[in-house]
């Protein structure tokens, strides 16, 4: 029974040194945090205690993993001995403080780039010609596909076409005016439509979608996007509108499900 | 063979230049490299081992792949004017001086959170997968972001970490030159579409093919 639990801990042990071992090869630790003569202990200790296969072969893998974790130490201190060697904290608070153009200079300053051409030679122009030639014509190859006789071609109507969203059924234009106009309809005596009122419709997509022509009325200078504290608020306008009356910021709106769900419940 | 791109990276492998200039190609290459000096180019040669994607020759041995590269460096100017933005310079450089700290090898995450210091979250995304498709980064079979083959063929690492290292933190350069404008006062940072960052990059990820 103690010899049962005994291999049941070695095992777990020798999982998570394997688990360790990956842990530093994924570079998520320094290779030097573990202790190499202390993972060789354990090792030795359940060493004698394996009978089967599986066993065997989880320490044939731990002592793999700890023998890459040793190649990764000893190519650490090569890489140190280097002059290449800059502590990656160091490196990261440097170029956290650098601006974008001390960045760019400094690259500019060690960048040499390849020269590469791209042209038509007179030998690749020949193979390719000869390619051309013993190409098989399109029905020949078609034939070998058995693909059957082609569908004769069919007409489709407009209706027909906008319900596979091919083709949309009112232009772009007459879609924002309509929109501006239902919002000029639902505003209070204040004069405004709260933001989520005003777009959250039956379903998420459709929701998404009336938030995106609303982004495109505020853009187009169509409709204001007042924004207070937690609450955001539109307010329609009334034409002559100019592009120069957009919102000249971008306001980024998450779209949470739970927007959505009190009008669908 | 170094100048044109033949498939996705340019330059050509040593037992390429060896079928088409005989044994003593490491001598023509030395005299190339003589004659292009005028041009302020030069012959990089970057070993195997460094590049992943290069396998070894037919006749087994070491494999060395060989580039032209500028030999000086570009001013702000110029480099402006091959289409890579100051945000990108920067990315760049913040994402390589912290693989290079870390030994040549880095979570994303971690990459994708100091590049988005600088230039935004969502254009660190952008940027981070334009610098894995032209070379700059590799990403190995666990998932971590390694130094690419355009970076070992393009980037003096030594001299980017030394200037690092011994740069004067922002706020030094700011009392040093009080009329320049801080990072801090300038107006709310508008995201561009990944389109722009795209294109930015287009040279070099039209290697990829």
């Amino acid at each position: 029974m103690a010899e049962k639990t005994g291999r049941v801990s070695g095992r777990r042990e020798l999982e998570e040194l394997i688990q360790t071992c990956v842990s530093i090869e994924n570079r998520q630790f320094n290779p030097f945090l573990l202790d190499i003569s202390e993972a060789l202990r354990i090792i030795r200790r359940h060493a004698g205690s394996w009978k089967t296969l599986g066993d065997n072969l989880l320490d044939m893998r731990a002592i793999t993993s700890l023998a890459r974790v040793v190649g990764l130490q000893s190519a650490n201190l090569r890489f140190q001995s280097s002059s290449l060697f800059v502590d990656p904290g160091m490196v990261k608070q440097k170029v956290e403080s650098m601006s974008r153009e001390q960045l760019a200079g400094f690259l500019l300053l060690s960048w040499h780039p390849v020269v590469e051409l791209e042209q038509l030679t007179e030998a690749s122009t020949k193979e390719a010609l000869d390619y051309w030639q013993k190409m098989l014509s399109f029905f020949e190859r078609r034939k070998r596909l058995q693909p059957g006789p082609f569908d004769s071609p069919g007409a489709m109507d407009t209706p027909e076409l906008a319900r596979m969203r091919v083709l949309e059924e009112k232009a772009f234009g007459r879609r924002l005016e309509d929109l501006r106009r239902e919002m000029k309809e639902k505003i209070g005596e204040e004069g405004r439509v709260d933001y989520w009122t005003f777009v959250r419709a039956s379903n998420f997509a459709a929701t998404v979608l009336r938030a995106q022509m609303v982004s495109f009325l505020v853009s187009y200078g169509m409709a204001m996007l007042e924004r207070k504290k937690e609450k955001m608020w539109l307010i329609p306008r009334d034409p002559p509108f100019s592009t120069g009356q957009g919102s000249p910021l971008s306001l980024p709106i998450p779209i949470p499900m739970e927007a959505v769900l009190p009008r669908a419940k | 063979m170094l100048f044109f791109k033949r498939g996705r990276v340019p330059g050509a492998r040593s037992w390429e230049l060896k079928t088409g200039l005989g044994k003593e190609y490491l001598k023509v290459l030395a005299q190339l490299d003589e004659a292009l000096k005028d041009l302020d180019l030069e012959v990089k040669k970057v070993e195997s081992q460094t590049l992943s994607d290069f396998k070894p020759g037919p006749d087994g041995e070491e494999e060395m792949r060989y580039f032209v590269r500028l030999k000086g460096t570009l001013t702000p100017k110029e480099a402006r004017m091959t289409g890579w933005r100051i945000d990108n310079l920067a990315a760049l450089a913040a994402c390589m001086s912290l693989i290079v700290s870390k030994q040549g090898k880095s979570e994303r995450k971690e990459l994708e959170q100091i590049i988005g210091e600088k230039v935004g979250r969502w254009r660190a995304l952008t940027l981070t997968d334009a610098f894995l498709r032209s070379g700059y980064l590799e990403e190995d079979e666990e998932g971590l972001m390694k130094i690419g083959w355009r970076t070992r063929a393009e980037l003096d690492l030594e001299s980017l970490m030394m200037l690092i290292a011994e740069s004067k933190p922002k706020g030094a350069i700011v009392e040093e030159e009080p009329g320049e404008v801080s990072e801090s006062a300038e107006p709310a940072e508008v995201e561009e579409p990944a389109e722009a960052v795209e294109a930015e990059l287009e040279d070099q990820a039209s290697t990829d093919g």
